[in-house]
């Protein structure tokens, strides 16, 4: 701060002083070199009377919120809130499922690969090939789901292709 | 009990203050937000009508602004001061909403000449003399708010209608310390003929 204060002008100075006098703008000792400034210097003393005046005007500029705009504030605030907190209880829905398909999952493989093991051996198969056809097996729920979801998809966009037509 | 003691006082209810915001925030709780709302309307709308210079802009910014806190709450640590951190997110909403229509600055909110001037409700006070010269007084104070450069006008603004420290204005800004007590120095500096006006 004395960095800042520390200017050769004394008026420039001075006006410095009483722009920032307030609790922690000014220290005593720059409060009594600027009232004895103010003795001696008539335009620093008025623009510290333009200033003080500027300052209670300021004070006094009457702008306030209407109650109108704070309860619509308030009823948007407590809509937005219910939206996030469904939002919020989607994700953790999803994210529930999410958890119980991985452990599933986990664990149906370990299921799966025994058994098309044990079914490979019973039948005479080479390696290879149960283990070729437990891939498939793995990922014919993916594909089959990508399928429909294309299909729909197609429907859904030749549908709004001739209501816009 | 002495000054320092009561000051201590003070800060300790603040920050206890704070850290209850804080929590509420946390859960999103809405009667805490109402309560916020209410708390710090006059104050958040003045601060949106000094970046802005506009009202109706400004109570835009203002619903804006709390659906942000409601949004963000969880940021909110507690640590500072909440008032700091809600004109913070305020000063962000309308940084944002010019980077998308101007280049960033505040400078692009600066009004030209020919603009309204800042919009002061009629206050409704009886015609006495005083009232009459003092309402005078605040328009002209206004009107030269309306021309003086927007970094200066904000800061003047947290600075005597707020209350805030220079360290907090610097926080909510993003300036140093020195350019806050220029900019505090400079708009008493560019208000000051307006006042001559009054005196006229």
């Amino acid at each position: 701060m004395n960095a800042d204060l520390a200017n050769n002008d004394p008026h420039e100075r001075a006006r410095m002083l009483i722009a920032l006098s307030g609790p922690e703008g000014v220290s005593n000792e720059q409060h009594s070199w600027l009232a004895a400034h103010l003795e001696s210097c008539p335009e620093c003393r008025e623009f510290s009377e333009n200033a003080r005046e500027a300052i209670h005007a300021l004070r006094a500029i009457p702008i306030t919120a209407g109650a109108r705009l704070v309860s619509a504030t308030q009823m948007r605030v407590r809509q937005r809130a219910l939206e996030l907190q469904r939002q919020q209880e989607r994700v953790w829905v999803v994210s529930v499922c999410c958890a119980a398909v991985t452990l599933c999952a986990v664990f149906t493989t370990a299921v799966f690969w025994f058994g098309f093991g044990w079914l490979g051996e019973q039948m005479r198969c080479s390696p290879p090939l149960w283990q070729a056809s437990f891939a498939l097996f793995s990922i014919m729920p993916a594909v089959l789901t990508a399928i429909l979801l294309l299909a729909r998809g197609t429907h859904l966009a030749d549908r709004n292709g001739a209501s816009q037509g | 009990m002495n000054a320092t003691a009561c000051y201590f006082v003070n800060a300790m209810a603040m920050k206890d203050e704070n850290i209850e915001i804080a929590r509420g925030l946390q859960r999103r709780d809405p009667d805490l937000l109402d309560h916020l709302i209410e708390m710090y309307q006059h104050r958040l709308l003045r601060y949106l009508v000094s970046l802005t210079g506009r009202r109706e802009l400004a109570e835009d910014f203002f619903q804006e602004t709390w659906i942000r806190v409601l949004e963000r709450g969880r940021q909110y640590d507690g640590r500072h001061e909440f008032r700091a951190w809600l004109f913070t997110i305020a000063r962000n909403l309308v940084l944002d909403h010019l980077r998308r229509k101007h280049p960033a600055s505040l400078d692009s909110l600066i009004d030209s000449d020919d603009a309204a001037p800042l919009q002061i409700p009629d206050t409704g006070q009886p015609s006495a003399f005083d009232a009459t010269v003092q309402r005078e007084q605040n328009e002209l104070i206004s009107t030269g708010m309306h021309h003086v450069p927007v970094e200066y006008r904000e800061t003047l603004v947290l600075r005597f209608q707020e209350g805030m420290s220079l360290e907090e204005i610097a926080g909510v800004t993003g300036a140093p310390l020195g350019t806050v007590k220029s900019r505090i120095y400079r708009g008493l500096s560019a208000l000051e003929p307006w006042l001559k006006g009054a005196r006229l």
